[in-house]
């Protein structure tokens, strides 16, 4: 009884002492901040660069633009991101992934800073620390230039639908004062854009500057006040909690750009240089303006390649590997792999890679890139141990006896008799397996790695043009599959002549 | 006749699957150069007794002995080298599909006795002609006619050069018109003075090859006798009956 006592309460420490861990991290922050000597500033300086993250779907703020063959990240935050980089004697790095991801990545250590017309809400100031506000905005509608004499602001749109980009501050101002509108959020604000000229929203709430640009550059639709009422403190530079020597220095740049009225004179008329320059190039040339584009497009096939076949690879080995252990008669490597491929078949692999960049982030820092290609890996691996072992329990028992009977051993076995024919068998399962971890390695977009999928996304955005760079898109993941399928049948053939 | 010490020895054998006692108290000796032709009803053990002498089957208790060493006690490792010495022929011939006559034959030799492929293949091709396939080299098991594939398998157990032959049914999946050719290549092999156990349905193969018969059922080796005796005189009322279905028949 009293051994069981001790068990018990040796397991609660264990377990409490894993709760407390991030929250000591902090506290420790905290201490170290009340007396604003904390490392963050010292770390960067060390680095002698910032990092800066963003979701560059989002102009005039942040958006790509195809400069000279090469995409870059432009707009009035980066020149914010510039400024404090400067001011601070580092260079400015910039990371793009997901709006919703910013935060997470700033909380895990992946990025230093993140501009990205974030607003500065209380319930987002308790997870980070904000700068002041470099920029106040309005807020506007963007509706279809049909609609221009049914809706004035979002009073008219009830029981309509309107679009606002997931865990912005327009969504929740729809959900706050717009109760009888349907709100619809979407990652990407080109997404909602695209999804209002296609009928699926009535209207898409966003900040005036984005609402000018949209308006601007996309036929067919209009910007109108918005009419919600706003008590919002402005976009603010989001630092990690406790960084306050960061969030000092930042307050300082942006007490010059707002001494100077940077913004307005020179960052939005540059960011607008940048959209015009963009436009008038491609009404040069109207017939081929993806043709524009090619390079974007040229880079994700290459970058989708890349992951796809390093991860049907290791996926394979480590499959194998898997289906040998689940077939084995030793009861813990049974035990290990059947729990293996049942969790990691039983959850999304949108999680399982969310959670290797931000959740092992926290212990080990591993590339956006690296960390994809680790999940689809890992994911694919438990696909292709069922497919392997079905193949291997397809071969008759007689085959495995009479190579036993000659002496062979049991690896020798598997690899001489089994595995051959096993494999043969399986051939057109393994394609289909290996087809669909190339359509599934787009998740990777996600986290910023710049795959076909997050290319098509920055064509989208810096064409205005919803439909497409998907087109395009949709051809290339096809050609690719297709390619993959001919080349399966072709050893498939080659199999089936012995 | 040269009849010498015991190369197989079976003490107290038992084998059950779940709760069939399929092998109730096997006492069994094969001496070297002797042929065994193991008889009797169908679901008798025959084939479980085949199987747990060379451990494809394990036993639930007792011995078998191989050149004075238990074979129930050894590990993997240790009883791959001692099914070498072992040949099997199965009555569904499992040969490897995947590859050629010669390979088939070759791949035991190279992978486990590490010959080089050119001692393997002049091995396999002298094989070949022993058992009268020499221009099937090439071909896949899946051209071949089953009396050609059986006679393929018998090639390839002996290319390990074994010590006993095991005969598992050789000709039970065979049409009849094939039989024959079998049974000719299990008696040169017989008369050349090797080992063989042999599991069969052919009473005239028996006869004329075997120098014992060991009749067996319900779990029992019933009679071990000369043929001569066993087909003229059967002891046991079991065996009576077999020989009387099986000879009308």
């Amino acid at each position: 009884m009293k051994k069981a006592w001790k068990w018990l309460e040796s397991l609660i420490a264990v377990l409490l002492l894993l709760t407390l861990m991030p929250q000591k991290a902090s506290a420790a922050d905290d201490a170290s901040a009340s007396k604003a000597t904390d490392h963050y500033l010292k770390k960067v300086k060390d680095k002698g660069e910032i990092v800066m993250g963003t979701s560059p779907d989002f102009p005039p703020y942040e958006f790509v633009q195809n400069i000279n063959g090469k995409s870059k990240i432009v707009g009035m935050d980066v020149e914010v991101g510039h400024k404090i980089a400067h001011d601070l004697g580092v260079k400015l790095v910039v990371k793009t992934m997901d709006f919703d991801s910013l935060l997470v990545a700033l909380e895990t250590g992946k990025i230093d800073m993140v501009i990205s017309g974030m607003t500065a809400t209380p319930k987002r100031a308790q997870s980070v620390d904000f700068s002041d506000a470099y920029y106040r905005s309005g807020q506007a509608l963007l509706i279809r230039k049909a609609d221009k004499d049914k809706y004035h602001d979002y009073r008219s749109l009830n029981g309509k639908t309107i679009g606002a980009q997931t865990g912005s501050l327009q969504a929740n101002l729809i959900k706050e004062q717009a109760k009888k509108a349907k709100l619809k959020t979407m990652d990407k604000t080109t997404d909602l854009v695209l999804a209002l000229k296609t009928n699926k929203f009535d209207a898409v709430a966003v900040d005036t500057a984005t609402s000018a640009a949209f308006a601007k550059n996309t036929d067919g639709i209009i910007a109108i006040p918005s009419g919600f009422k706003i008590t919002s403190d402005g976009s603010a530079v989001a630092f990690h909690k406790g960084a306050t020597s960061l969030v000092k220095a930042a307050n300082k740049s942006i007490a010059a750009i707002k001494k100077q009225d940077l913004i307005n004179q020179v960052y939005l008329p540059k960011a607008g240089k940048y959209l015009a320059g963009g436009k008038s190039k491609k009404e040069a040339k109207v017939s081929n303006s993806m043709w524009a584009y090619k390079d974007f497009f040229i880079a994700g096939v290459g970058y989708t390649l890349f992951i796809s076949a390093i991860s049907v690879v290791f996926g394979f080995l480590l499959g194998a590997i898997l289906a040998l252990m689940r077939l084995s008669h030793n009861q813990v490597a049974h035990t290990v792999a059947t729990a293996y491929i049942e969790f990691v078949r039983g959850t999304p692999l949108m999680v399982q890679l969310l959670f290797i960049y931000f959740g092992l982030g926290l212990i080990i820092n591993i590339p956006a890139m690296l960390s994809g290609i680790i999940a689809v890996s890992l994911n694919s691996a438990a696909y292709v141990a069922e497919v392997i072992r079905s193949g291997i329990n397809s071969i008759a028992v007689g085959q495995t006896e009479a190579s036993r009977s000659l002496g062979l051993s049991r690896f020798a076995t598997m690899r001489y008799v089994i595995m051959p024919q096993a494999m043969k068998n399986i051939w057109p399962a393994l394609g289909n397996e290996f087809v669909s971890l190339i359509k599934e390695s787009s998740i990777v977009s996600v986290i910023g790695v710049k795959d076909l999928i997050y290319q098509s996304r920055i064509v989208q955005a810096d064409t205005y043009r919803g439909v497409m760079p998907l087109v395009i898109t949709m051809i290339l993941y096809f050609i690719i599959t297709f390619g993959l399928s001919s080349l399966m049948k072709v050893f498939e053939r080659k199999m089936n002549h012995d | 006749m040269t009849k010498k010490e015991p190369v197989i020895k079976v003490e107290h054998l038992k084998k059950l699957f779940g709760n069939n006692e399929v092998l109730k108290d096997i006492n069994a000796e094969v001496k070297d150069g002797q042929v065994i032709c193991l008889v009797g009803p169908s679901g008798a053990g025959k084939s479980t007794f085949l199987r747990c002498l060379n451990m494809l089957d394990q036993p639930t208790s007792g011995k078998v002995l191989f050149e004075n060493q238990d074979l129930t006690s050894l590990k993997e490792d240790q009883l791959d080298q001692l099914r070498e010495k072992m040949g099997m022929v199965f009555q569904q011939f499992n040969l490897f599909p995947h590859m050629n006559i010669i390979e088939n034959i070759k791949l035991a030799p190279m992978k486990v006795k590490n010959q080089s492929d050119e001692e393997a293949a002049a091995n396999a091709a002298e094989l070949l002609r022993q058992v009268g396939l020499e221009d099937k080299a090439e071909a896949f098991p899946a051209s071949l006619s089953g009396g050609q594939q059986q006679r393929v398998a018998i090639a390839r157990a002996l290319a390990m050069d074994p010590e006993v032959m095991l005969f598992d049914e050789p000709t039970s999946a065979l049409d009849p018109e094939m039989v024959g050719e079998v049974l000719k290549v299990m008696q040169d092999l017989a008369q050349r003075g090797m080992t063989m156990v042999v599991v069969t349905h052919e009473m005239g193969f028996a006869k004329s090859v075997a120098d014992e018969i060991w009749f067996m059922a319900d779990g029992y080796i019933q009679e071990k006798t000369s043929p001569q005796e066993f087909f003229t005189q059967p002891k046991t009322k079991r065996a009576q009956d077999f020989l009387a279905k099986v000879l009308e028949a």
